[in-house]
């Protein structure tokens, strides 16, 4: 019975891994849950905010912007990559990490100077591997992102883009469109592109002047575009967590049933060949 | 005659519903809101964003958009208070 014991082992780590990946697939329904209401919730406050803003823009009033200044060439940029802290999502940070290099290496390829930001272990581990030097590393930011660490990530890249030290700003992300899709996206958060003016202007009263509010009001636009990145970084980890998982349980049933089946054959076998045994050898003492 | 009030930080709607009246604190001093206001954009400093029907919030900066009895506070930080 050498095989059936060592049948008997392996059926008892795919029990075992079955086990962790149920658990693990449970977890990550209900956080995904958790992460898609945030991104939900962020919505509002990036429609109120770019239709203001879009009602204030208009091009003559760039000049008097430095968030909005349009440097002719890109010779130094910031590209901010978000990836999770763990793994067991599938392609995920490796699709993001993938992401990321590209847009790295077709900016040097153009010449510009790269400042490398890079929040969340995989993505750290990955460049640390490859011998790149990071600008920033954070793995501090958990599953509930705040406006703050928004603000924590892109303030710095921020004021270099507006004292002209740094000519864009770019963020890797996930683009969380549904749980079973969220690819990685890179979007150019600086120099700011304003929303497009709706339809049907109010003539608004503004204190203390459009160019002031519109002051205060570019910053968060940037940082709320920074935010909403973060939620559906996270939002579309937990959702491809979820997706991994479940595929991952279910392979583990399906080896399962193929290894007790193998087992079952083994031991009938073993059965089979020892009542012959036993009928041979009593037919030999007659 | 009522406003439409919504408060929204970029983590949450923290209000949203129906009432006669809105204090906010605007960056140069308290701006009070009636229905028929005039549509109008201003920023918003640190202070007590008090609803008329007795609830209140801690606000600090963004702006409140006022337009056809519709009033959108939008601000960096709130929380209730």
């Amino acid at each position: 019975m050498a095989k059936g014991r060592e049948l008997v082992g392996r059926m008892k780590t795919t029990e075992n891994t079955r086990k962790i990946t149920r658990t693990l697939e449970m977890v990550a329904t209900s956080k995904t849950k958790r992460a898609v209401d945030r991104v939900v919730a962020a919505r509002p406050y990036a429609t109120a905010l770019a239709d203001v803003i879009s009602r204030l823009y208009s091009p003559e009033l760039a000049a008097d912007f430095p968030l909005l200044r349009q440097p002719e060439a890109e010779k130094r940029a910031a590209v901010i990559l978000m990836t999770a802290n763990r793994g067991l999502a599938g392609a995920f940070n490796s699709n993001l990490i993938r992401e990321a290099s590209q847009l790295v290496a077709k900016l040097d390829a153009a010449g510009t100077q790269v400042d490398l930001h890079v929040m969340g272990r995989k993505g750290i581990g990955y460049f640390r591997y490859m011998g790149r030097s990071m600008a920033v590393q954070r793995t501090d930011i958990g599953d509930k992102p705040t406006a703050a660490d928004a603000a924590s990530l892109v303030d710095a890249p921020m004021q270099a883009f507006a004292a002209g030290d740094l000519d864009a700003v770019y963020i890797v992300h996930a683009n969380f469109r549904s749980v079973v899709s969220s690819p990685a996206t890179t979007v150019r958060v600086l120099p700011v592109a304003p929303p497009q003016a709706a339809a049907g202007a109010t003539d608004y009263l503004l204190y203390p002047s459009a160019v002031e509010i519109l002051d205060g009001l570019l910053p968060s636009y940037v940082r709320n575009a920074v935010y909403r990145a973060l939620v559906e970084t996270f939002a579309g980890f937990y959702s491809t967590q979820r997706t991994a998982m479940k595929n991952a349980t279910d392979n583990a049933g399906e080896m399962l049933t193929v290894l007790r089946r193998t087992y079952n054959r083994a031991r009938q076998a073993n059965i089979t060949q020892e009542i012959a045994e036993i009928v041979g050898g009593a037919a030999a003492l007659d | 005659m009522t406003l439409r009030v919504s408060v929204i930080s970029p983590e949450a709607v923290l209000f949203q519903g129906e009432t006669q009246s809105v204090v906010a604190p605007a960056f140069d001093g308290e701006v009070g809101i009636l229905s028929g206001h005039a549509a109008m954009v201003t920023t918003l400093g640190t202070g007590t964003l008090r609803l008329g029907d007795g609830q209140s919030f801690r606000v600090e900066g963004g702006f409140v958009q006022v337009a056809d009895n519709e009033v959108r506070v939008v601000t960096e930080k709130a929380e209730k208070a």
